[in-house]
């Protein structure tokens, strides 16, 4: 079987019929890993009883595939009686997995944040709530910043995998034309050069916001 | 009978581990492809100018910005095409292990780089070629601030391995979905196939977190 180009060039429309999905799971997944990575890391930090367990969670996350957390979501969770569509399966399974290295994301972001900055706004009487949403956050937010781009290009790489449960993204229109034409180089060749285009067009989207937001370069 | 067809969950977890030789090998394999691309590529990157550099830079860029798992079929289904035919388990080798070592480049011209301009001047000094120094003198001290993040690239290339499951080769995953396909006990299944990682990879996590507060400067992965 050779490789033939005119055919090559002519399935390009169809597998970026996927695009779109993958740019959504993206996103949302990107969101949902941030919301449960904070959360995370706020339990670890509300009682000294809570650090252990919350550790041996995050450890465990981290310790095992993605393909087979997706794999356990898809297939245990109806046994349940919980149904989703395979979309949300997926994007539940990519936030859940990264959570676990953005908790740790947000450990060394609020760790890097001078003692003295806290203490300094207690001194000066600002409530808890406001030392935190005044003055620790928008410092953490500039140590994080960096890191959480370089996630955000590793969940966009991740999204074809969720191909393995049927969720219509590139991949898995890749999958689509594959089956329908017997032919499977072209396609696969297709992909991973549309994917590659895509993640560098993400790497300079995200660079360009970060640069733009003044975020590029740490205080100190 | 229906209670007597169901497999207790120690002999799931004995089935699931008959793919361990499969996981096993793709991640020894994956090491061998890893260690000399990043040892490789991080020192080109490093001393080279110019058009080479934007060579390596070039090697290294596609390797970082692919995912692998479209690596993975590209490789597997594509190269057929152009008369390279590869066994499932070269390619997945391959792939996953150049993919890991990517990551590994970066640390390695990172520590190089980190390194304290005098060691260089001092080897010189002495009379090493430029070659010896990088031998003797740099490497070694890049290679002992590495560690820590090679363990937790090495890692992420037992947890890739899952992914060797999709282009047909037997291992723990596979073995699970094969499994599933005769039983039906998803629960079971797919609570072993975590659990099976999880007993694997869990010991060597908190080694490699030992390994970095005890060094005190384990440069954080950015993960596949």
């Amino acid at each position: 079987m050779n490789f033939d180009c005119a055919f090559a060039v002519r399935i390009v429309p169809l597998v970026l019929q996927g695009v779109g999905n993958t740019i959504l799971v993206t996103i949302l997944s990107f969101v949902g890993a941030t919301v449960f990575g904070f959360v995370w890391e706020m339990l670890r930090r509300s009682h000294p009883l809570m650090h252990p367990a919350t550790q041996f969670i995050i450890d465990a996350i981290r310790s095992t595939p993605l393909l087979v957390q997706i794999y356990f979501l898809f297939f245990v969770l109806p046994c349940y009686g919980v149904t989703l569509p395979a979309l949300f399966v997926g994007v539940f399974g990519l936030s859940f997995y990264f959570s676990g290295y953005l908790s740790e994301v947000f450990k060394a972001g609020i760790d890097a944040v001078p003692a003295g900055q806290g203490e300094a706004a207690q001194s000066l009487g600002l409530s808890r709530r406001d030392t935190v949403v005044f003055v620790i956050a928008p410092q953490m937010l500039r140590n994080i910043a960096a890191p959480l781009g370089a996630y955000s290009i590793s969940i966009l790489k991740s999204t074809p995998l969720l191909a393995v449960i049927a969720v219509p993204e590139m991949q898995g229109s890749a999958f689509d034309v594959a089956s329908d034409t017997y032919r499977y180089a072209e396609p696969m060749f297709v992909t991973e050069i549309l994917f590659l285009i895509l993640a560098l067009i993400a790497v300079a989207f995200v660079t360009g916001l970060e640069r733009r937001l003044g975020l590029s370069t740490p205080s100190h | 009978m229906l209670l007597a067809d169901r497999m207790s969950f120690f002999e799931i977890m004995r089935q699931i581990y008959q793919g361990f030789g499969v996981t096993a090998m793709v991640t020894l394999l994956g090491i061998l492809y890893a260690i000399p691309f990043a040892l490789l590529a991080g020192v080109l990157q490093h001393f080279s100018t110019g058009f080479y550099r934007g060579v390596i830079t070039a090697v290294i860029e596609f390797w970082r910005s692919s995912p692998v798992i479209v690596l993975l079929y590209a490789f597997y289904y594509a190269l057929p095409a152009f008369g390279i035919y590869l066994s499932a388990i070269a390619v997945g080798a391959m792939v996953l292990g150049l993919n890991i070592g990517r990551y590994g480049s970066q640390s390695v011209r990172a520590a190089l780089q980190a390194l304290n301009r005098g060691q260089c001047e001092a080897g010189l000094a002495l009379g090493l070629s430029r070659f010896d120094v990088l031998r003797f003198v740099e490497l070694p001290q890049a290679i002992a601030a590495m560690i820590p993040t090679f363990i937790n690239q090495a890692i992420q290339l037992i947890k890739g391995t899952s992914l060797v499951s999709l282009i047909t080769l037997t291992d723990m995953t596979l073995r699970a979905k094969e499994i599933a396909e005769t039983r039906y006990d998803p629960v079971g299944i797919y609570s072993g196939l975590l659990l099976a990682y999880l007993i694997i990879c869990y010991p060597v996590t908190i080694w490699g977190r030992h390994l970095e507060r005890s060094l005190g400067k384990g440069r954080r992965p950015h993960e596949f």
